[in-house]
């Protein structure tokens, strides 16, 4: 009786054994990444971001900002500073300590002169100042030599295969 | 063997079977190299300038396997490659002959997206993986810093050198992704079909033209019951309701920072079409993993000066 009783629960242990989870796509070899220093805490960032928002205030801006007449109906002391805010809280959010000029002369050797990078600290984020136009560009640039290397290629295999 | 104790036994094998033939795994041969498995030894050999070489320039993009050297002439402070692949692909990059010097404040990092002007595409929100481990640092992780595997058809090397002669070679090798999600598109004209298999994920297509979006035969899971026609609801915030697709449009490449145009609740049969004039067009599919959830689409370049009767979607950018 007991030998049963153990058997059946045996039996039933092995087939309501709980499975590993089968996933769709498995990457044993994948990425071997070891994970990048932790980044700073909030408030030497801020600190920092404090001294670049006071460096900022003097320059120039050179986008332009919309009329105060989008917000009717309170004073206008508030609307300058709340724009002014605003103004450096979008410059400092798109990244950058210095020039923002993206490739005016176009692709090519002559970018590496003018373009520059936004960068806070030794750890991330680490940001490219690109136009849409340029990354275009780039695309169509790289798309076409995709298609010449698979073109040789195909010719390469028709070659090979010929002999 | 008494009757019982066979029958026992017959049901402890049975019970074994139903453990074994249940797989999912998408088994791949990461080998195989299609049609140069039929070449013999001497033709592999005489196939070896099959592999693209070229040099590397300081801001490049790449779209082809191959090994891509970069030597600076002269300090190099701030350069970046992009690499894409096509939507079905993810990339697998290698750094190898590095000669750079960190010490003197030469890196070169890898990053799992790409970052324009602050912004990361895929969102954080959409990356399966937090921000600090998308980059891989050569420098602070030298052995294992050396490769890495994107998640998405996109990734990019940002590098600094400061000595002439200093350089790296990057191997770039596209691998078969089955299940894409998070997809930059090289071309404004196209069609794709983006799957979300039974998971809680958000998957987005971007194209960075203005483009005409065409959706057909939408597939969602549990969608909200009502019975308010889909014409009055397309434009109304689904976000109450299981899946939808939602199409955005920003000038920026992080969707979390784009502005909606239009949500999709309701699975579809005809077709929905959308002209967005930004310079970004997403079309982000939401699942709540209650079952799959497919979208099909079509995108067309579009610009404001082809149609002048038309009526235009004006892009609202961030600029307040």
């Amino acid at each position: 009786m007991k030998l049963k009783l153990f058997g059946t629960t045996v039996i039933l242990l092995v087939a309501f054994l709980p499975r590993f989870e089968c996933r769709a796509i498995e990457s044993p070899g994948g990425a071997l990444r070891l994970p990048a220093p932790q980044l700073q805490n909030s408030g030497p960032i801020l600190e920092r971001l404090g001294e670049e928002y006071f460096i900022r205030l003097g320059n120039g801006d050179s986008n332009s900002l919309p009329s105060s007449s989008l917000y009717p109906g309170a004073s206008p002391a508030i609307y300058s500073r709340a724009l002014q805010q605003l103004q450096l809280t979008r410059r400092l959010l798109q990244g950058k300590v210095g020039n923002i000029r993206a490739l005016l002369s176009g692709f090519g050797d002559h970018g590496e002169e003018s373009m520059e990078r936004g960068r806070r600290s030794e750890d991330p984020p680490i940001s490219l100042d690109l136009t849409f136009h340029l990354l275009r560009e780039m695309m169509e640039m790289s798309k076409a030599e995709q298609l010449v290397q698979q073109a040789q290629n195909n010719r390469r295999m028709m070659e090979l295969f010929g002999k | 063997m008494s009757l019982s104790a066979r029958t026992q036994l017959l049901l402890f094998l049975i019970s074994l079977l139903s453990i074994v033939g249940r797989s999912r795994f998408i088994e791949e041969d990461d080998d195989s190299d299609g049609l140069y498995s039929l070449l013999n030894m001497d033709q592999k050999r005489q196939s070896a300038d099959f592999i693209f070489r070229r040099p590397l320039r300081c801001l490049d993009m790449l779209a082809t396997d191959g090994y891509f050297t970069f030597v600076a002439s002269q300090p190099q402070l701030a350069c970046a490659a992009f690499v894409i692949a096509e939507p079905d692909e993810v990339i697998s990059l290698e750094l190898q002959d590095v000669s750079i010097d960190c010490t003197a404040g030469d890196f070169i990092k890898i990053f799992d997206g790409w970052v324009l002007k602050g912004e990361k595409f895929p969102s954080r929100q959409d990356h399966p993986l937090p921000l600090h481990q998308r980059y891989t640092d050569y420098c602070s992780s030298e052995g294992a810093g050396a490769t890495s595997r994107s998640s998405q058809n996109v990734a990019m090397v940002f590098f600094r050198v400061h000595g002439p002669g200093s350089g790296f070679t990057l191997a770039v090798k596209k691998l078969h992704n089955p299940f894409p999600c998070n997809i930059m598109s090289q071309s404004p004209e196209g069609s794709f079909t983006m799957v979300i298999p039974h998971q809680r994920r958000n998957c987005s297509f971007s194209i960075i033209y203005p483009v005409e979006i065409r959706l057909t035969a939408l597939s969602l899971g549990q969608a909200k019951s009502n019975d308010i026609g889909l014409q009055r609801q397309v434009w109304s915030d689904c976000s109450g309701s299981g899946d939808y697709v939602e199409l955005l449009g920003g000038d920026g490449v992080d969707t979390s920072q784009m502005f909606p145009v239009a949500d999709l609740c309701f699975s579809l049969s005809g077709l929905a079409q959308m002209k967005i004039g930004c310079d970004n067009s997403v079309v982000r599919l939401v699942s709540a993993a209650t079952t799959s959830t497919a979208c099909p689409f079509s995108t067309d370049c579009w610009s404001s000066t082809s149609s002048p009767g038309a009526e235009r979607t004006v892009c609202l950018t961030s600029a307040l």
